[in-house]
């Protein structure tokens, strides 16, 4: 029974892990790219929000220009750098957003240093009590956005013209281009939609976690190790994934033993992804 | 910081309330109005500037003191060359250091270090070469178990205890809980202090150790209140303070339960960072003076620093320990004749230190000649969350860590304490 409470402290931080996995998962899928400034990207765009709302404008704005600058990072790094590297490696291509993150974790650093600050939405004085935990409306508000997002892009990809050429490059990406799929357009279109993706999550996490640059960056790897759990393919997988993590984290508190350690429990999850399905995810590698 | 700009504004503001004389001036040294030209006095600092944390506020503040001092006639006419290192949190980068500042550059005196790293990889360097480090913050335990090696601040044990101790005293607490990092000689050092304290009072106590990288604040919040405690005390650095404050009130649980910390949650931010849910819920240590006490000395530390520092340097608690710790350096090499200033004869004198006096501490600082370890600073007081801004709450009250009885005992017999 003690076991409950934790259950539900762990929904929210693993719905946001599910929704940044499936931002990885969705770029990945249409241009190879494993996007490892993910969280950084996020991160920028919450300290836009705080920094609106410390000028005291309305929370819409903030929460609109934090997703708009995120999306804008996304789109810029998407449509003029990362093309550069199209023909290259996996790796390198994955290295590349590695420089971004830097890139945006120095800019964080000189704008807004380290000191602590918090991020607040009305929804954290608003909630439900479940096994003697208050779950708060900004950790309801995440699961179902996860949900939601999971369902649009599954309907994007099986339903739109975009989702159709996404799922061609997905499969041969030089079959797409001879067959007349606009490779540019399309992969510009999943940096988009990523970026979107990394702003939601990083205006919850610095709600949720904490509003600091370096510390959200790294949050990419719960991420990731979600986005591996669901063999970078399937969006679904990856949405449970990222939810099972952030659960399990939670679910290890009471246990003495483990508790101080249990901030490793994503990377041992990923390690051990990476270990039973490492084959498969070498298979998908090799298509593009 | 209101918006990026605040420090500047702010910066400005300072110089130019100093340049219109609204301020007292500095005062180092003898005050003496030619700058000194002599031959130079080799100290060395050691600091973590880049890494996880920045701490070198402690040496930013010591350089000031210095260049003050220099610009009033040194140590009897001899300037001091103040060489800072840092050791980039590498504790293999620390013994390097030390050695080029010691062995190469034949520092006299080691004078305002903070480092994370360095007790631990240097302290018995510096015995073996027979220098002396009069540090700002220490931090882990070996900063307070070494020969050679003297802090100005408390350390986090003594700062928690004091902690544990107000909320005995004053809250009547009868179950507490602690949390600290997830590291040996920090976290669980300071947390075994609260348990061994329990113990002899008859009082239950928990500890509950997290790593300070997790996102989870939530489950440490509740692990923390399972066991319905009066008070938790925290030992975290304020960046990990706020989110398990933030995730705390959440759960409704600054109504129920007083939360107290180390002094490492004392920074001028907090207060309004974490909110008005915490006025008169959030309790801290104060291992020095109130940042904007009105004492003399705390009042000259901040004319140094507007003077002499750069108007970016923060005035905060490791600001006033490399302070105190610059000037009890000059108080040792003063006593001594300046032809005669070696590392043999300012560790002497060093080793002589007693009865240094600031109103940035509570109490007396000296060095405790001939003792295996060295914590002059083990009285502190208490301060409370209130309207965006701290305040003091409690007079300055030794603090009540078992461990302590051995420096107890020798203050008794060196005549320091009554």
């Amino acid at each position: 029974m003690t076991f409950l409470p934790f259950l539900i402290s762990g929904l929210g931080i693993g719905a946001i892990y599910a929704l940044s996995g499936v931002g990885l998962v969705v770029l990945f899928r249409a241009t190879g790219v494993l996007n490892f400034a993910f969280g950084a990207i996020g991160a920028i765009g919450a300290h836009v929000a705080w920094q609106i709302l410390d000028w005291k404008y309305p929370l819409v704005l903030a929460i609109f220009a934090a997703v708009a600058v995120s999306t804008l990072i996304s789109f810029s790094y998407g449509r003029f750098l990362a093309p550069l590297l199209s023909h290259r490696d996996t790796v390198v291509r994955a290295v590349g957003t590695l420089s971004l993150a830097l890139v945006l974790i120095a800019v964080m650093g000189v704008i807004w240093g380290e000191l602590p600050r918090k991020l607040q939405f009305p929804t954290d004085q608003m909630y439900q009590t479940i096994f003697g935990v208050r779950l708060t409306y900004t950790r309801i508000l995440a699961l179902l956005l996860a949900l939601s997002m999971v369902c649009a892009i599954t309907l994007l990809l099986s339903r739109t013209r975009l989702g159709l050429d996404m799922r061609a490059l997905a499969n041969d990406r030089d079959l797409s281009a001879i067959l007349g799929v606009r490779i540019r357009k399309t992969e510009t279109a999943a940096w988009v939609i990523t970026g979107v993706f990394a702003g939601l999550a990083g205006l919850l996490l610095g709600d949720l976690v904490r509003l600091q640059g370096t510390f959200l960056t790294f949050l990419v790897i719960p991420a990731i190790a979600a986005a591996i759990l669901g063999q970078l393919r399937s969006l679904w997988v990856t949405a449970i994934g990222g939810l099972c993590i952030g659960i399990a984290e939670a679910l290890l508190t009471p246990l003495q033993d483990i508790s101080p350690y249990r901030a490793a429990a994503p990377f041992v999850i990923a390690l051990i992804a990476v270990t039973i399905l490492g084959s498969t995810a070498q298979a998908s590698l090799k298509d593009r | 910081m209101k918006y990026p700009f605040a420090g500047l504004a702010a910066g400005l503001t300072l110089f130019l309330m100093t340049a219109a004389g609204a301020n007292a001036a500095a005062s180092c040294g003898t005050n003496a109005a030619e700058a000194a030209t002599g031959e130079p006095i080799v100290i060395g600092a050691i600091t973590g500037k880049t890494g996880p944390d920045d701490f070198s506020n402690s040496t930013r503040a010591a350089k000031a003191y210095f260049d003050c001092l220099n610009a009033k006639g040194g140590i009897h006419g001899r300037p001091v060359e103040y060489l800072v290192e840092d050791d980039q949190w590498n504790p293999e980068i620390a013994a390097q250091l030390a050695a080029k500042l010691v062995n190469d550059e034949k520092a006299v005196l080691m004078v305002g270090n903070s480092s994370f790293v360095e007790c631990g990889a240097n302290a018995e360097f510096y015995k073996k070469s027979g220098i002396i480090a009069i540090a700002g913050v220490g931090v882990p335990r070996e900063c307070f178990f070494a020969e050679s090696y003297a802090t100005t601040n408390s350390g986090p044990r003594i700062s928690m205890l004091g902690a544990m101790g107000y909320a005995l005293e004053q809250l009547q607490a009868k179950s507490v809980v602690c949390i600290g990092p997830n590291i040996p000689n920090v976290g669980t050092w300071s947390c075994d202090g609260v348990m061994q304290l329990a113990k002899e009072k008859g009082l239950t106590a928990e500890t509950i150790l997290m790593d300070p990288g997790t996102a989870d604040s939530t489950s440490t919040i509740l692990q923390a209140a399972a066991s319905k405690p009066d008070a938790i005390i925290l030992g975290l650095p304020k960046g990990v303070t706020v989110p398990l404050l933030t995730a705390a009130e959440e759960q409704g649980l600054n109504q129920t339960i007083k939360f107290l910390s180390a002094a490492s949650a004392y920074d001028l931010s907090v207060p309004e960072t974490i909110g008005a849910g915490w006025d008169g819920n959030f309790i801290v240590n104060m291992e020095f003076n109130d940042l904007e006490a009105t004492t003399p000395d705390n009042q000259n530390w901040l004319a140094v620093m507007n003077e002499y520092g750069q108007s970016s340097d923060p005035r905060d608690t490791f600001a006033q320990a490399g302070y105190l710790a610059a000037r009890i350096a000059e108080a040792a090499l003063m006593s001594l004749d300046p032809k005669e200033i070696t590392r043999e004869t300012a560790s002497a004198a060093v080793r002589q230190m007693k009865g240094f006096n600031s109103d940035i501490f509570c109490a007396p600082w000296y060095f405790g000649e001939g003792q295996p370890r060295h914590n002059a600073n083990t009285t502190t007081r208490m301060a409370v969350s209130e309207a965006g801004k701290w305040k003091v709450i409690s007079d300055c009250t030794p603090s009540p860590d078992p461990e302590l009885a051995d420096i107890r005992a020798f203050e008794k017999t060196a005549g320091i304490a009554p």
